[in-house]
């Protein structure tokens, strides 16, 4: 499907016509901005929006696979708090650093599973089964944590927000690797090109012999461990992990991902486009802070620019028909 | 072509909403002296836009720059950690915070420390323990006497029950400074009148809607309380809704605190008994009075408490802000 679109494109953009817009777009507003406000342009504010981009375009990123495959998954921000709560009891516990963030990251893809069964197994529409695991996963992070922050880990684990390898902080490299690895995955395994093939035609799919219970269950795994993978980021950004938190994150990633050109459909979207798709929002909400605009009217500005994007994105495809 | 002119469109249709955004608003006017950063818990609670309004008229008085922001979630913590980045890098002269949690904001205060930003704390205050250990620097804090409020509370709602009956208490957000603070005095007044009972004491997060429930929730569990004491007006608001639905407004008498406008209504209609009024006005104009006070050189004091009093029945048409 996607080969077919994209051969009405120009030759020169070959098969990432969709990245592209989305590049140009974010290319726009950086000179937008840099021509508004000569703070925006420096190489420590650009690090500083790779940073705050770095937890919403994880979480993004799984979303992409679910959003993908047709689905669409509302718990990540949930898991994001119970995954936080279990990596910080973990932590505060004594257990070795390792051994806790692996804590953290199973139970991200622990829900993210039990949301795949719940779909493949049981049935529900992708949008209860995690509309439910939204609240089961919010009740056990307030429950375990009895309502209240967790905070105060030793300097080695806060290394993963503090840390700056090369100038660049941790969780620019971190966010780096995660796309690199999913981009991986979707490009050059079996199960990319499923999760391809059942957002495009899940019937089709299952005709050709593709188990498409076992991968979409992968998927939601994958999309839970990614929320596990924010829930760390968050943890060690803040120096505490807070049951509240991940709040309307779900939302964000949600949007990163469609500015970034995945259909809600399912079968067209790629982790290129989520990542610019973030970097879009998180350039935006930290220009906008610089150009001292009021957070009514950045919130204005922001649900704008999604609907922009996709609007755009729509007027695209159908001239290419 | 077509591509590109799809793209065109994109970039201006999102500089145009940008551009409405910033319209009038990128830089504050009377712009001689220094820029000091304002960063709000939120902006949709009455209680922080008085707290602005304060704010803003010390600025004009004095000349300075004044750049207010806040996340659109009161709880979200990680979001005002961007914002001071944002304002870091936007290179105001001094910041002025209402920590969204105690704890967590000591890593984006040790940020400000390190880029040679004076930060100021307002209203809600920094964890002593977590800010020691991180070494992180506040130069003052200026807010109410919160445990001061919360006895002057106890005394009203003992007084109001003559000594005797049933409390429910509706907390803030577990680990929030200023709701533990409220919660703190309001035991101890209450420990001078042996023959009151809290028979519950639920956290309804600082919310209208679930100020509402909760005490709905309570009402089952509690039909015969007398008296309730809400650690903010927003949780008493809804409180005396749902006890108005369960037709017992002349019964249960409710004291909140902060002493917003609708709570000095619902206290002249006679739906309130009382709020602990504080002065978010006096913090905003004082905090930028202090801030620019450390910047002429000035050392400020460690503690700055801005005033507390009872509004009730009795003085709510005298006390009319």
């Amino acid at each position: 499907m996607a080969s077919l679109r994209t051969s009405a494109l120009p030759a020169w953009l070959g098969p990432h016509a969709r990245e592209a817009g989305g590049l140009a777009g974010l290319a726009f507003l950086g000179l937008t901005l840099a021509l508004s406000t000569p703070h925006f342009l420096t190489v420590s504010n650009l690090l500083n929006v790779a940073q705050q981009t770095a937890i919403n375009a994880v979480i993004a990123a799984g979303m992409t696979y679910v959003i993908i495959s047709g689905g669409i998954d509302l718990s990540v921000g949930s898991i994001v708090a119970l995954s936080g709560v279990l990596l910080a009891k973990a932590l505060k516990a004594d257990w070795p650093t390792p051994l806790a963030l692996a804590v953290g990251l199973a139970a991200g893809a622990g829900c993210g599973v039990v949301n795949g069964l719940l779909v493949t197994r049981g049935r529900l529409p992708p949008f209860i089964a995690t509309l439910g695991m939204m609240s089961v996963a919010r009740g056990a992070a307030l429950r375990l944590a009895d309502g209240r922050p967790i905070s105060g880990f030793e300097a080695g684990f806060r290394s993963l927000a503090t840390a700056e390898p090369l100038g660049v902080p941790m969780p620019a490299w971190l966010m780096l690797g995660v796309y690199a690895a999913g981009q991986f995955v979707l490009q050059r395994t079996a199960l990319g090109r499923y999760v391809y093939a059942i957002g495009g035609n899940e019937e089709a799919a299952r005709l050709s012999g593709v188990n498409v219970r076992l991968h979409k269950t992968v998927v939601y795994a994958v999309s839970g461990l990614a929320a596990g993978f924010g829930a760390i980021l968050l943890t060690a950004r803040l120096n505490s992990a807070q049951p509240t938190a991940g709040g309307l994150y779900e939302l964000d990633a949600i949007a990163a991902a469609v500015i970034g050109g995945a259909s809600l459909l399912g079968g067209a979207g790629s982790l290129v486009g989520t990542l610019i798709g973030a970097l879009i929002m998180g350039v935006l909400r930290n220009g906008l802070t610089l150009l001292n605009v009021s957070s009514y009217v950045q919130q204005i500005v922001i649900g704008a620019a999604i609907i922009l994007a996709v609007l755009m994105d729509l007027a695209l495809k159908r001239r290419q028909g | 072509m077509k591509f590109r002119a799809g793209t065109l469109r994109w970039a201006l249709a999102l500089g145009a909403a940008l551009g409405v955004g910033c319209g009038g608003e990128s830089e504050p006017t009377a712009a001689s002296g220094p820029t000091i950063g304002f960063v709000m818990k939120t902006l949709n609670n009455p209680f922080f836009i008085d707290m602005e309004r304060g704010a803003k008229a010390a600025a004009a008085e004095r000349g300075a720059r004044l750049i207010v922001q806040a996340p659109e979630r009161e709880l979200d913590i990680e979001k005002q950690m961007q914002i001071i980045e944002n304002l870091i890098e936007r290179r105001v002269d001094a910041l002025c915070v209402t920590p969204s949690g105690s704890r967590e904001i000591v890593s984006a205060i040790v940020k400000a420390n390190a880029a040679g930003v004076p930060a100021l704390v307002v209203d809600t205050r920094v964890d002593a323990e977590a800010a020691a250990a991180a070494g992180a620097r506040v130069l003052t804090f200026i807010g109410s006497d919160n445990e001061a409020g919360g006895r002057l509370a106890g005394r009203k709602l003992v007084e109001l029950l003559g000594g005797r009956g049933r409390v429910v208490v509706l907390e803030g957000i577990p680990g929030h400074e200023t709701g533990d603070a409220r919660l703190r005095g309001f035991r101890q007044a209450l420990a001078s009148a042996p023959e009151i009972e809290i028979v519950a004491s639920q956290t309804a997060h600082w919310e209208r809607d679930q100020g509402f429930t909760v005490m709905q929730n309570l009402l089952q569990a509690h039909p015969d309380v007398d008296g309730v004491f809400a650690c903010n007006d927003m949780m008493a608001l809804g409180a005396i809704e749902a006890i108005a639905a369960a037709g017992r407004t002349d019964r249960v008498r409710v004291v909140g605190f902060d002493a917003i406008d609708d709570a000095r209504q619902a206290i002249r209609e006679g739906r309130l008994a009382g709020s602990v009024a504080q002065h978010p006005e006096a913090m905003g104009r004082m905090a930028v009075e202090m801030a620019l006070k450390a910047l002429a050189g000035e050392t400020l004091p460690p503690e700055i408490a801005t005033p507390v009093e009872v509004i009730d029945a009795g003085n709510v048409a005298a006390a009319d802000p």
